[in-house]
């Protein structure tokens, strides 16, 4: 019996489901059918000079939607959106979200304050972004960011270092909107990082395209951690480092020689074509490959010269990579 | 009490005390469930909005192995080229078919030899040559002699450039942003080593272009029973696992994995059927005898369509051969329960599968059988026959339920009341005869991998309705 109420009850709960989805679903659409052709006016031109009232019951829909449409769009069209959302005091209810919501609402007043660069949900954002909860917690340096990329950076740029949980991928797109002030803030920052917050502060460099000084790559390079000689390697850009980077293309650790060998490839002269050659022969597969590639890859090979190089390996392994790479440059 | 009455009523509690461990089992399973379904709702909003690229991605190689899939390899291989993620190579691994496979692919995607430096970093089968697409660069298709699904599946990891490889299976339906989904857990933690997603039945749906464009329910009985069989072992049976960090089966039909971890774990075992359960246990048990702290995840999202068989035959032939793949990754994985550091997977999952699932079909069946003869020749009382079948069939149906329940509260997949109606008539039906027909197939599974040897690429029957749709 007690299996036959539990079932029953199962059952009950799948109709509640079900009847609740449809009833958020049918909201849902008068919302959209309301406000959609509004925010698109608002979108393509000027926010219409009346606007309905939006009552509490839409608000998270009309929220959605106005995220929704936020998400696809850029410049004054995202002006527009946040004239209405201003208009219909959306800060203000985000605000409310914020503080009293669930974790989902907090989640969407959080992209909504970051939209709306709304500077009085500051402290709350603050509070947020320094939370354990990765998704939140990200979203809200987001928002952050969005508000005032500056102070943001100087608050929050020692936690994005240490916070191994934030995915890089999503750290970079965030700080793509404020590169500028992030390359400022590494480029004074970087030189009294902890090491084990450098390598981290490299790879948002490195994503970000942001120039690291010379001289600070050139003590890196020597770095003892191969990862943090890798990582300095690939942020390395001017001609001035060759020869440290030359160094390295005898590395013990093959991820060194790898990173070495694109490098010298991006800024080598003439003399490496010998040191490259001998690359082909390496015991790891992506050395030879990488080598190959930055072979192929000199600008100043004249055309033929690299196809030449074939023939003139004698190793089997060094000539496949070679006759690979060049197919492979053949193909694009 | 004599010798007979106490052998009997011994039984009787084993059989009754199986299905409670059984079944309590699986209910605690789908707490857990709950707990991550109801987490991950909370964010869908970041889901439902227009996803932007940073080209920060880990790239990915899609392996597809192939073998005699002329019919619909193309579609396949067109489907995958569209999906969404920023950089992605695909790999299919010809292995050895008998009929126009290459040839197909040869023709559709203009392909042309290509002399790739080869890196054998895993022991296969020879390799007669490597095409290039002239039309996609992305695509690669490796022409290998005839080693099985496992050894193409190393062929491919070869062959791959990237450092996350996903096994698919040259059927699947896939998602456009299957790998978007399944890759998020690798963006925010660095030590997690694998992923799986959701595999759903395509039956009854419309596939358009080689992807899923409407979902519906099959009309045959054997699809229903399996839609809901599969909403129970991926919805609680997968995610309860992962929340503890215990899972030990990723789907053969989309996987995403660490490729390093992979080859350091030696590869898929060539040979065994349960390819994709074998090379997860032994992952565990690498990672576990290493101390290495890694996460094998699995994402709920639906993100791979398949075709379910729609005859007896051919569906008793696929279980059998899931039987003894079962058996052949356990068997050959026993380190994990002994491993000093052996954690959730070799403590908790490993002795769970081999309980319930491994010797499930051995228990349940004897089970049914010496209570219907206890009680029919009067050697148990009615009252112990009607707990047994509460135990046996009542939270048999509870668990189906459950099962629709967290399909309800998160993805509402099947739209339509009729659906809901169906499939709750379903969860009830299939545990009057499917599920104890099932347990004689995974017997016959058990016993063929106790005297049988070694088995190969299982053929099985495919309508392919959906594929009319295109």
């Amino acid at each position: 019996m007690g299996a036959l109420a539990l079932t029953l009850l199962l059952g009950a709960q799948i109709v509640y489901l079900r009847m609740s989805l449809r009833r958020h679903e049918r909201l849902e659409k008068a919302v959209i059918a309301t406000w959609r052709p509004l925010l698109m006016a608002a979108v393509a031109d000027a926010p219409p000079a009346d606007l309905p009232a939006l009552p509490s019951r839409e608000r998270i829909p009309f929220l959605r939607l106005w995220l929704h449409l936020h998400q696809s769009v850029r410049g004054e069209a995202s002006a527009g959106l946040n004239t209405v959302g201003l208009r219909l005091e959306c800060d203000a209810i985000a605000r409310g979200l914020l503080r009293d919501g669930n974790r989902a609402e907090r989640l969407l007043a959080v992209l909504v304050s970051g939209h709306l660069r709304d500077a009085s949900a500051w402290p709350e954002l603050m509070r947020l972004a320094r939370s354990a909860d990765s998704a939140v917690a990200m979203q809200a340096f987001w928002a952050l960011v969005q508000v005032d990329a500056e102070q943001a950076m100087k608050e929050m740029m020692p936690v994005v270092l240490r916070r191994e949980d934030w995915a890089m991928s999503q750290v970079a797109g965030i700080l793509q909107d404020a590169r500028e002030v992030c390359a400022s803030y590494l480029s004074d920052a970087l030189m009294q990082l902890e090491p084990e917050h450098l390598l981290r502060a490299l790879h948002v460099a490195e994503a970000l395209r942001v120039a690291v000084p010379a001289g600070l790559l050139a003590a890196l390079l020597h770095h003892e951690d191969a990862e943090m000689a890798a990582a300095a390697l690939r942020l390395t850009h001017d001609p001035a480092l060759l020869p440290d980077a030359r160094v390295h293309l005898a590395h013990p650790d093959w991820r060194v020689r790898v990173q070495a060998a694109k490098a010298v490839g991006r800024i080598g002269d003439r003399s490496d074509i010998e040191r490259l050659r001998a690359m082909l022969g390496d015991r790891e597969w992506w050395v030879r490959y990488r080598a190959a590639q930055a072979l192929a890859g000199l600008p100043f090979l004249p055309p033929g010269e690299a196809e030449a190089l074939v023939s003139t390996v004698d190793d089997r392994f060094a000539a496949d990579m070679l006759r690979h790479v060049l197919a492979e440059r053949e193909a694009r | 009490m004599n010798t007979q009455q106490m052998i009997v009523e011994f039984v009787t509690w084993f059989v009754l005390v199986y299905f409670i461990l059984l079944n309590g089992g699986y209910l605690l399973l789908n707490l857990l469930s709950i707990v991550s379904l109801h987490r991950k709702g909370q964010e869908r909003i970041l889901d439902d909005l227009p996803q932007a690229y940073s080209g920060l991605e880990p790239p990915i190689s899609l392996l597809v192995p192939a073998f005699n899939e002329e019919a619909t390899i193309a579609a396949s291989v067109r489907s995958m080229l569209q999906l969404a993620y920023s950089e992605l190579e695909i790999i299919v691994i010809n292995d050895g078919s008998k009929d126009r496979t290459l040839d197909v692919l040869k023709e559709e995607f203009e392909l042309v030899p290509f002399p790739e430096a080869y890196r054998v970093r895993l022991a296969t089968r020879p390799v007669n040559g490597i095409f290039r697409s002239t039309r996609y660069p992305n695509l690669r298709v490796i022409d290998k002699v005839n080693g099985g699904k496992a050894d193409s599946l190393n062929a491919g990891i070869n062959a791959s450039r990237y450092p996350l490889f996903c096994g698919v299976d040259a059927d699947s339906i896939l998602q456009r942003d299957s790998l978007q989904r399944v890759v998020k857990p690798f963006l925010n933690d660095a030590t997690v080593v694998a992923t799986g997603g959701t595999v759903r039945v395509a039956n009854g749906c419309e596939v358009s272009g080689g992807f899923l464009t409407r979902v519906g329910l099959p009309s045959n009985i054997w699809a229903l029973f399996q839609v809901v069989e599969y909403l129970r072992a991926f919805l609680f049976g997968r995610l309860g696992w992962s929340a503890v960090n215990g899972m030990l089966i990723i789907s053969g039909a989309f996987g995403l994995f660490r490729k390093e971890v992979v080859i350091e774990a030696g590869g898929y075992r060539p040979k065994t059927i349960g390819e994709d359960m074998e090379l997860v246990v032994r992952m565990h048990r690498l990672l576990r005898s290493r101390r290495q702290p890694y996460r094998i995840e699995f994402v709920p999202d639906p993100v791979c369509w398949t075709e379910a068989p729609e005859d007896r035959k051919t569906l008793r032939n696929q279980r059998i051969r899931w039987q003894r793949g079962l058996s052949e990754s356990l068997a050959a994985n026993w380190g994990l329960v002994f491993n000093r550091n052996g954690g959730t997977p070799g403590w908790l999952a490993f002795p769970f599968m081999v309980l319930f699932e491994w010797l499930g079909p051995l228990v349940e069946l004897g089970g049914y059988i010496f209570m219907a003869i206890a009680f029919f020749s009067g050697l148990i009382s009615w009252q112990a026959f009607a707990v047994f079948l509460f135990v046996a069939i009542g939270l048999g149906i509870l668990l189906s339920a459950s099962g629709l329940l967290l399909e309800e509260m998160s993805f509402h997949i099947y739209p339509e009341p009729r659906h809901l109606a169906m499939l709750a008539l379903v969860v009830v039906l299939e545990n009057f005869g499917y599920r104890q027909i099932n347990s004689w197939w995974r017997l016959v599974g058990l016993y063929r991998w106790a005297t049988e040897g070694e088995a190969s690429w299982g053929a099985m029957t495919r309508k392919g309705n959906w594929q009319r749709k295109v």
